[in-house]
């Protein structure tokens, strides 16, 4: 019997297809809207999360924001074993303005440790990172990102030659791969440089100083910032003087909080899935008033009364499911159309999917229930009368 | 098979009361073949939905098949419709989306008839009135009579003991009309209870019993001695 519903109730749509195309317009709009925005949402979070990720693995991050007189420099060789430290490696930071052409470029200049590369996943695409020879006897030697050879060394040899920075020559060594920007800035605009070396030249902060400390294990992680951060409680003179976070509490807030932010916009978009049905439901009553004769039809013929409410109800629901799938291309659509003009990965999950085949049928249950209840209880004889 | 006692039905106009049927006492057998004739305003339309079980009795008792009726809710009466009448109407009211041996087929869809056999009984019952080469028309491809033979296809569908006409000529060209006439003549022939409903007394002439109704009251009950 079902079959036959769905073979009635697509005829009825086929009958006015332009009607039907129009009525599912709503639903096309809300659908594609709610799950480009939920991709959006889910793609941003994931890329934001890889970001992180990208930065090294079973990091913890801590940042000295105050002078102090206590912290020996060399605080974490003294709790490296006790609190299962693998490595760490630290970072200062300055920036040199260099003019190219007219033009001014900001170029980062990062004083860190041999460890920075393997801990913070920096990678080369010529040459070497910065040695432990290079640090022990301060070698004038840089780093530089992508971006800086063809900025500041158009047509030349970029190993071996010299770059100025604040007024001090260095020898470059190495070119890192290109990694784009995050919440740091834009990391092929960056140099490195040996951090004792920065560490006498002004303009680098000697207040502020970061280290990327690498615990020995995923599993170790929380314990080696309970330890650090009791180390560093029972030297600063105050809490607010230092920060220490895990790599994994900032993709724990950052979920939070995209997460939030997508639910936030999905509800918004999704007003306009709730006015689509109501277009719906419009139509459907018109339908249903356009039909009052054949309903009197196949009720003096023996449709019962659920038989008429399944038949509407089906075409209410075939509606909204075309609306739901052809919003689900439109999306797709856009997805590319994201991908193509930004180079942000936009994805549509699977979930998306499933989602919006639920959402369009459940607006098609919804909306189309009260017109298919108004057709089911029409009076066979005055249905028959109405022409 | 059906009989009507005393039957009442009142509509509520305005401030007003209308005695559509006043007191109706009919009993028609099995294998009966009859006209309801009267002017309009006489009841008669009312008296064949009240038969049709389209409509219910606002007094009195209606039994069809040994089935009281009014004991019976509307999912019931539409399975005693689909099941026990065949309707064949003045306009036909075929559904004109969709292919003459589907509108045969839709009242077996609503009895749970399984595809096949719907699809084997519509074109027997199609060929029965003498339109196996229309099956796949659609009824706007149709003349009227073809249409109003298709109805009557349709009518016979779940194979019921009554059929009920209201005014089936009333549409069709003299000619067609008594085509469809002889129709139901031979479907009475072959068993059927057959009732036409009609203000034509040329038609109710081709039936063996007359039942005259006015101000819906039965004025009038012949039996035609003469009728084969």
């Amino acid at each position: 019997m079902i079959k036959e519903y769905f073979a009635i109730a697509f005829r009825s749509v086929l009958a006015h297809k332009i009607r039907a195309l129009l009525t599912t317009l709503g639903v096309i709009i809300g659908v594609a809207s709610v799950i480009l925005l939920m991709s959006l949402g889910n793609s941003a979070k994931e890329e934001a999360a890889n970001q992180i990720r990208g930065i090294g693995s079973n990091l913890i991050f801590v940042n000295i924001t105050d002078r102090q007189g206590n912290l020996p420099n060399d605080w974490l060789d003294n709790i490296q074993d006790a609190a299962l430290i693998k490595d760490y490696s630290q970072l200062i930071s300055s920036s040199a303005v260099y003019v190219v052409e007219g033009q001014d470029v900001n170029v980062s200049i990062s004083g860190v440790n041999d460890k920075y590369a393997s801990i913070n996943s920096l990678d080369m695409s010529l040459g070497r990172f910065l040695s432990e020879y290079d640090l022990q006897y301060d070698t004038p030697v840089v780093v530089v990102g992508s971006k800086i050879p063809s900025l500041l060394f158009p047509n030349q040899e970029i190993i071996g030659n010299t770059m100025i920075i604040k007024g001090m020559p260095f020898t470059v060594v190495g070119v890192a791969e290109e990694r784009g920007t995050n919440f740091s800035g834009d990391n092929d605009m960056m140099v490195y440089i040996p951090i004792r070396y920065a560490a006498r030249m002004s303009g680098f902060s000697s207040i502020n100083k970061t280290f990327y400390i690498e615990a020995n294990s995923e599993d170790n992680v929380d314990f080696t910032l309970n330890r650090v951060l009791t180390y560093l409680e029972s030297i600063m003179p105050s809490t607010s003087s230092y920060r220490a976070f895990s790599q994994t509490q900032i993709l724990g807030v950052l979920d939070t909080l995209m997460s939030l932010l997508t639910t936030l916009l999905s509800g918004i978009a999704s007003i306009s899935l709730i006015v689509g049905g109501i277009g719906i439901m419009n139509i459907m009553l018109v339908t249903v008033r356009e039909r009052t004769k054949e309903i009197g039809i196949r009720k003096a013929l023996g449709a019962r009364q659920s038989q008429i409410l399944a038949q509407f109800l089906i075409e209410a629901i075939i509606i909204t499911t075309l609306g739901g799938g052809l919003g689900l291309f439109v999306s797709y659509l856009g997805t590319l159309l994201i991908t193509f003009i930004t180079d942000f990965n936009v994805i549509l999950g699977l979930d998306a999917v499933i989602l919006s085949l639920v959402f369009s049928l459940t607006i098609g249950v919804i909306f189309g229930i009260y017109p298919a209840y108004t057709a089911s209880k029409l009076e066979p004889v005055e249905a028959l009368r109405f022409e | 098979m059906i009989k009507l006692e005393n039957v009442t039905k009142r509509y509520v106009m305005g401030d007003n009361i209308v005695m559509a049927l006043n007191g109706i006492d009919i009993h028609i057998d099995e294998g009966e073949f009859v006209a309801i004739v009267g002017p309009s305003g006489s009841g008669k339309s009312t008296l064949m939905n009240i038969i049709g079980c389209l409509d219910v009795v606002s007094g009195g008792y209606y039994e069809l098949n040994q089935i009281p009726i009014q004991d019976y809710d509307k999912d019931e009466l539409a399975d005693i419709r689909n099941q026990q009448i065949g309707f064949v109407f003045q306009q036909f009211n075929l559904l004109n989306n969709f292919s003459a041996l589907e509108n045969v087929m839709m009242p077996m869809t609503y009895a749970k008839v399984n595809k096949k056999e719907r699809e084997d009984r519509a074109h027997s019952l199609l060929r029965l009135v003498g339109l196996s080469d229309r099956t796949e028309h659609k009824p706007t491809e149709l003349s009227g009579g073809q249409q109003q033979r298709v109805s009557i296809a349709r009518a016979l569908a779940n194979n019921p003991a009554i059929i009920l006409a209201d005014e089936p000529t009333g549409a069709l060209d003299s000619t067609t009309g008594i085509e469809v006439l002889n129709q139901l003549k031979k479907l009475n022939q072959d068993g059927k209870t057959v009732i036409i409903i009609t203000h034509d007394p040329d038609v109710a002439q081709t039936t063996n019993r007359v039942i005259t109704l006015k101000d819906g009251q039965v004025v009038s009950d012949e039996r035609r001695q003469d009728y084969d």
